[in-house]
């Protein structure tokens, strides 16, 4: 069935964050007809995050930092174990993150921040239709022929286009269900999600600057582990931005029912710490936030691609989690991949799955893909060694500060002492296994 | 400013803007399914609380929909207790200034 008065894209998006907003911008810049349905107010609105890598965005918007909404780079990273009161930490940057391209890695409010990448995508020619929901994707065709040929909006309007972007994110009832009708072929383990948890904490930039040590023109980003996460895996993490603090945490939906704990308790004992309720002393809670991180990785993979549709960004599950929580520069990276392929499907008018399967090519061949496999064991490592983000943690702390208590006995039966209670408790052979584990993760 | 360390999650909430849509819940309980669940992980799983006993009937939840803050949460940990979740309508729901 054609409608001949309904105008028909090129490409329709599903989702206006950072994968969706890319695959629109590269594929407006490239002279399709684009258009983006994203169900928030605005893009952005529905939106959290924590960091945003700008690698591939400044490919396609070279120096955006000096136009986008940052709030400030990441010039000092920290890495801290906490123990009940005891903490040990790990400081690092470098002068030149000061600077541009400022290592590509920033703290932003991302609601802001989607807002401005869609004005982008809109002056690149992209048609943003905002506050409306995609319900479903319209199909004609049946079994192996079955095609997407368009989306329908919440109230039964429909769109057509050659093909279908789908960028919901990872909460994407519109791409688990195009999964299911044209049969994708499943990972190989089903998806894992996390929660994160945030607050922003409102206060002066001074203080906050001089809380941090920072340069008005500087950041860090502070990443927790240990104590406040017992028995769950998951961690915490601080960014600041200009004049808020951004505090919150992630953990394995899994891990936090298993455990009877509801993620606003975490959160409570995690800003309770001594650490971190230092960090954040006279701070005003200016909005509290919760959204899913999919945390299976590589094995959780779908096929990507079928007939008029290919999944992006955390839909499709690119998000790394190792020691590198990356989700922002893979959906982006998988966004313009996704319009590449697009591209060149509309040159050779072949829309069908085998016509899109460069869009898998693609991403094989660029960062997302490699990376996920490096580390497809961290899901499994972190659920079979859970020790390795409590235990640990915490042996390390109880070490450093009993090497370093001052008392009255010599050197040589402090570190003794110290040593001797490090090995205690610690369960040799899983330790060993453990620590060969651990290797998966970084 | 005010020090507001000790913030119960209804302030919480309170913070954080919402565009109402009152009368149009978007998630719901289905009672026969969540009978037949042995487990009520959903109260502690949803970081906004929008589940809680019914104080009425403890076969029950009870569920406050304009406190979702859309993360999908409840999908994954309450697939088997009758979760029924679909995005609320166009601009309706939570609308992050900070995100
Ligand atoms: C607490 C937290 C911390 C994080 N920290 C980091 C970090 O430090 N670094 C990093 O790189 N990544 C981080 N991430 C991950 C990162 O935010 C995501 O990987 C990234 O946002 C994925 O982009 P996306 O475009 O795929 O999805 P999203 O940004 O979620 O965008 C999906 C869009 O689709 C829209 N949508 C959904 N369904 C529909 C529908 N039916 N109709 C219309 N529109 C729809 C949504 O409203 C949304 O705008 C973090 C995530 C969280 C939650």
């Amino acid at each position: 069935m054609s409608d001949d008065d309904q105008v028909k894209m090129d490409a329709i998006v599903v989702g206006g964050g950072p994968a969706g907003l890319s695959a629109a911008y590269a594929m407006a810049k490239a002279g399709l007809e684009v258009m983006l349905v994203e169900r928030g107010e605005t893009c952005g609105s529905k939106n959290v995050g924590g960091l945003v890598y700008g690698t591939v965005l400044n490919k396609l918007i070279p120096n955006f930092f000096e136009k986008a909404p940052i709030e400030r780079p990441v010039s000092r990273r920290t890495l801290v174990f906490l123990g009940e009161g005891e903490h040990v930490s790990m400081n690092f940057g470098a002068d030149e993150w000061s600077r541009p391209p400022f290592n590509n890695t920033f703290v932003v409010h991302r609601s802001q921040f989607d807002r401005w990448y869609s004005k982008q995508a809109e002056a690149a020619g992209a048609n943003l239709i905002e506050g409306m929901v995609v319900e479903d994707l319209v199909y004609e065709g049946s079994n192996g022929g079955r095609k997407a040929v368009g989306v329908k909006l919440r109230g039964d309007e429909e769109f057509r286009a050659d093909v279908v972007v789908l960028a919901d994110g990872a909460n994407c009832l519109v791409s688990e269900k195009a999964r299911a009708d044209l049969g994708l072929k499943p990972g190989l383990v089903k998806q894992e999600y996390a929660i994160g948890v945030k607050e922003i904490l409102g206060l002066p930039r001074g203080t906050i600057e001089d809380r941090f040590n920072l340069d008005p023109h500087e950041g860090v980003a502070i990443d927790f582990f240990g104590t406040p996460f017992e028995g769950l895996v998951g961690g915490g993490f601080l960014y600041t931005a200009k004049d808020s603090i951004h505090l919150g945490f992630a953990a394995r939906i899994e891990s936090l029912t298993h455990a009877g704990l509801s993620p606003n308790e975490v959160m409570d004992v995690l800003k309770a710490h001594p650490v971190v309720r230092k960090y954040i002393r006279g701070a005003e809670l200016l909005e509290y936030s919760a959204h899913m991180i999919p945390e299976g990785g590589y094995n959780a993979v779908t096929e990507l691609h079928g007939n008029g549709v290919m999944i992006t960004g955390d839909a499709a599950g690119f998000v790394n989690m190792s020691i590198y929580k990356e989700g922002t520069n893979h959906a982006m990276e998988s966004g313009v991949c996704a319009a590449e392929t697009a591209i060149e499907a509309k040159k050779r008018g072949d829309f069908s799955a085998q016509g899109l399967a460069g869009y898998r090519d693609r991403l094989n061949q660029g960062v997302v893909m490699k990376d996920l496999k490096k580390y497809r064991k961290v899901s499994e490592v972190l659920e079979g060694s859970p020790d390795l983000l409590s235990l640990y943690p915490k042996k390390v702390n109880r070490l450093m500060i009993d090497l370093f208590t001052v008392g009255s006995q010599t050197k040589s039966e402090t570190q003794k002492r110290a040593i001797k209670a490090f090995l205690t408790g610690l369960p040799k052979f899983r330790a060993i296994r453990d620590l060969i584990r651990a290797r998966h993760l970084a | 400013m005010t020090p507001d360390e000790k913030l119960s999650l209804a302030d919480k909430l309170y913070r954080t803007k919402y565009e109402p849509d009152p009368g149009h819940p978007h998630v719901t309980v289905d009672a026969a399914s969540l009978k037949k669940a042995k487990t009520r992980k959903i109260l502690k799983a949803c970081p906004a609380g929008v589940y809680t006993k019914d104080p009425n009937d403890p076969e029950k939840v009870a569920v406050s929909h304009e406190n979702c803050l859309e993360c999908g949460t409840c999908r994954q940990a309450g697939a088997d207790e009758g979760v029924e979740w679909k995005q609320p309508d166009g601009g309706k729901g939570v609308k992050y200034r900070y995100g």
